[in-house]
């Protein structure tokens, strides 16, 4: 029973996760132009481990906003390796400052109900 | 390196276009070299590599449901009951029975239309097969074709213009233009 409490919330939150993974992709894209690991690595870090998404499905994620026109992705050639490096597009940083600003007002209006009066 | 790396490797680039499986490999070699440099035997970087990265039909199946031909597969889908539903009225309006096409080229055009839905259904729906929803590579040119074709018969054979098939030539001409933009990103992944 308490396994399958566990499993049902770890379901719920990686819905909620999905719900935000294109804001949170143009997040870690903000500081400057990334690979689909080090995208993974940035979030896994920056939600202190809490957010260990498949790699594997971080790239389609790339790709889907990538055909939305808010990344931009280009092969690049380092150490004989072959890598695709996704950087924000200006359509990319207008979307993350609006869902930002939208982010803050949800999360100021949950906070204070949730939150009891001083 | 580990076979298991070479194997899950062999995997996406059975299941993936090949651009998109080489991103993958990539991604996944980063992991299982990262293993490496922890410190990690071969095999047990590569599983813990696999284990990161998740099951290959997890990663073909979230690259299909992303896959360009398959979203261009349901607008055109979605848009088809508006334009049947155009094409009718106005057809009926116009009396379309009494024109003269010949039965043959009618049949003809019907038969076509149902084949190009059914490839489209089979690359709407796929989950796991990428390379079924390339099916609407095939279809779509069909499908921009039959629209072509229905404005040419209007022009051909309508005794006159009414508003309900100026709409349906719209819808139609709105349809090409969106088939025409998609198919080149759809002959490119």
């Amino acid at each position: 029973m308490i396994l399958r409490v566990a499993y049902l919330l770890m379901r719920a939150e990686a819905q909620a996760l999905k719900g935000h993974l294109d804001t949170l992709l143009l997040a870690s894209l903000e500081a400057g132009p990334r690979h689909g690991y080090a995208v993974k690595e940035a979030l896994r870090a920056g939600s202190g481990a809490r957010f260990d998404l498949p790699t594997g499905t971080i790239y389609p994620a790339l790709r889907r906003v990538e055909a939305a026109g808010l990344v931009s992705g280009t092969w690049t050639e380092a150490g004989g390796r072959r890598r695709r490096i996704y950087e924000l597009t200006p359509a990319g940083r207008r979307r993350l400052t609006g869902e930002r600003a939208a982010w803050r007002d949800f999360a100021s209006a949950v906070t204070a109900i949730l939150e009891p009066a001083p | 390196m580990s076979p298991l790396i070479g194997d899950y490797i062999a995997g996406l680039r059975r299941r993936l276009p090949a651009a998109i499986a080489d991103e993958a490999a990539g991604g996944l070699t980063e992991a299982y070299q990262h293993h490496l440099a922890a410190g990690s035997g071969q095999d047990d970087a590569a599983r813990a590599a696999m284990a990161e990265f998740g099951d290959l039909d997890l990663v073909a199946g979230e690259f299909t449901r992303q896959a360009p031909g398959r979203r261009a597969a349901r607008l055109l889908l979605a848009t088809g009951p508006v334009a049947g539903l155009c094409w009718a009225a106005a057809l009926i309006g116009s009396r379309a029975w009494t024109w003269p096409v010949p039965v043959a080229a009618r049949a003809g055009f019907g038969a076509v239309l149902a084949g190009a839905v059914l490839t489209l259904l089979s690359a709407a729906t796929s989950r796991r097969s990428y390379q079924r929803t390339r099916l609407a590579m095939l279809a779509s040119p069909v499908i921009l074709a039959l629209d072509a074709t229905a404005i040419t018969a209007v022009m051909l054979e309508a005794p006159a213009m009414t508003r309900a098939l100026g709409m349906a030539v719209a819808v139609s001409l709105a349809r090409m233009s969106f088939t025409a933009c998609t198919l080149p990103r759809l002959a490119t992944r």
